[in-house]
């Protein structure tokens, strides 16, 4: 069964298109949105999340249409775009005191124990978070009201690579047990070979293709050359997808 | 509706915010243009609003479960809230002032019935432009303020100006008989902030259901 599902969205700004795109997450898994900066994967989150109007579309979240129940849905997930980037200056007890007062379960006990396992100190100010230490306190945040869609906007991005593995890591163990799924858009290829089950692949706003990883990876073999003597990596593809296009 | 102005005054309010209501206290010293204290109402919202484009106010509220209009509902909020709260405190120092300094004061207005009915209309214009012109982009604050800001000056001229004209010298008074004959400027004021901000939100709350975060 999807958790998520998207079909036919489409959004236009004046100098960019997102044309129909279409893909969908089942439960227990991780999906990653792969594509060159400016290809549309903030835009593509967005226009799910309702933050941008989309034009055409429709988004099934958790077995509903998220646009008619846009409030049970946002309940049920949780959400960080570029890690969290707001109220600087705050600590995280005053934030996380404001937010727990919107979620219906939020978990207290649950919010304690994944803020001792990530090492953070409640009262320390968000701007003294490294990015990675942003990126857990949100995840804290989010598994607190046990929310079952987690998307992140290039979460990785701008990480160290050992806080990057580290977050990988986390994320395999937090869809083990089949009722979570994650959607994150990276522009990291190594990201997703470590630790995304299906990839989703968009490009000027288009998506080139969307499958489990190795099926993804196999359809794109085509692009082989006379030279290579392995199958492509995923980074290959993106190569050559990307370049290719510009010598045509 | 509580836990939205909770998240305003906790998160969102810039500190300059808590100091500006209490700028009501103005209207204890002898000599001085009270209309200014309805300035400080304004500027509060104005460096707030500010303030939230810096802590990127906006996508943390859009992202919890509430509507798009309840980011635009909360700021309502937090703005009565403040313009309300600075004329209630500023109420005890106008009373007081009656007694301690029984000569009136000579710069302009003095702070009665009158002076709070025009308070509630000064404010609700500006609130009207400043919301409605914010939330189309939800970005641009400080053209709004000036755009918003030069029908409050006005107002507030228009206020000291006709407290200066010899035949509505009953305007400029704070003897009890005269201040009865004001309470209709506090019944309108009343009147118009409280439906001004129902008109102000439904609109800003509609122009920013349209704006692409
Ligand atoms: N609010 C907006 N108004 C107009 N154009 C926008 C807006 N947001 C994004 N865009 C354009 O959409 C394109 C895709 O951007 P984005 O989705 O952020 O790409 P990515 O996240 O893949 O790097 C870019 O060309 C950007 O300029
Ligand atoms: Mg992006």
């Amino acid at each position: 069964m999807n958790i998520l599902s998207v079909q036919g969205l489409t959004k236009q700004y004046p100098s960019f298109t997102l044309q129909s795109v279409s893909f969908s997450l089942s439960y227990g898994r991780i999906m990653g949105l792969i594509g060159v900066n400016g290809a549309g994967k903030t835009t593509t989150l967005k226009s799910i999340l309702n933050m941008v109007c989309p034009d055409d579309g429709q988004i099934e979240m958790l077995g509903r249409s998220f646009p008619d129940n846009e409030l049970a849905c946002k309940q049920e997930i949780g959400v960080v775009f570029g890690g969290v980037d707001f109220y600087q200056h705050k600590k995280l007890r005053d934030i996380t005191n404001v937010t727990r007062r919107f979620y219906t379960n939020w978990d207290e006990s649950a919010y304690q124990k994944y803020m001792q396992e990530f090492n953070l100190d409640e009262l320390k100010q968000v701007k003294q978070l490294s990015a990675g230490m942003r990126v857990k306190y949100s995840i804290a945040l989010a598994l607190s009201h046990h929310a079952k869609l987690l998307i992140f906007d290039e979460p990785t991005s701008g990480l160290d690579p050992v806080s990057r593995d580290d977050l990988l890591v986390l994320f395999r163990q937090l869809i083990k047990d089949g009722q979570r799924s994650i959607l994150f858009s990276t522009h990291i290829t190594s990201d997703l070979e470590k630790c995304a089950d299906d990839i989703t692949y968009i490009k000027k706003g288009k998506v080139l293709a969307s499958a489990e990883k190795e099926s993804f990876i196999q359809s794109f073999q085509h692009l082989k050359e006379p030279s290579d003597s392995r199958g492509l990596t995923l980074e290959e593809v993106m190569l050559r997808t990307e370049r290719g296009s510009n010598n045509v | 509706m509580f836990n939205l102005l909770y998240k305003e005054l906790r998160l969102a309010a810039h500190p300059t915010l808590f100091v500006f209501m209490l700028m009501g206290i103005l209207v204890i010293v002898p000599a001085y243009p009270y209309g200014v204290v309805f300035l400080f109402g304004c500027l509060a919202p104005f460096i707030t609003f500010m303030f939230g484009r810096e802590t990127r106010d906006t996508y943390y509220t859009a992202l919890l479960p509430i509507k798009k209009s309840d980011v635009v509902k909360g700021k309502c909020l937090l703005v009565s809230f403040t313009q309300l709260t600075q004329l209630l405190i500023s109420i005890p120092f106008a009373i007081l002032r009656v007694y301690i300094i029984p000569e009136g004061n000579p710069v302009g207005i003095e702070a009665n019935v009158a002076y709070y009915g025009f308070g509630l209309i000064i404010f609700a214009i500006f609130n009207l432009i400043f919301f409605v012109q914010f939330y189309q982009t939800a970005f641009k604050v400080g053209r709004t303020f000036i755009i918003a800001s030069v029908p409050a000056v006005i107002g507030i001229f228009i206020m000291e100006f006709l407290a200066h004209i010899p035949s509505l010298q009953w305007l400029d008074s704070t003897s009890p008989d005269m201040m009865f004959r004001q309470l209709p400027i506090l019944g309108l004021g009343l009147v118009i902030y409280i439906m001004g901000m129902c008109y102000t939100f439904n609109l800003a709350a509609r122009r920013f259901s349209a704006v692409d975060l």
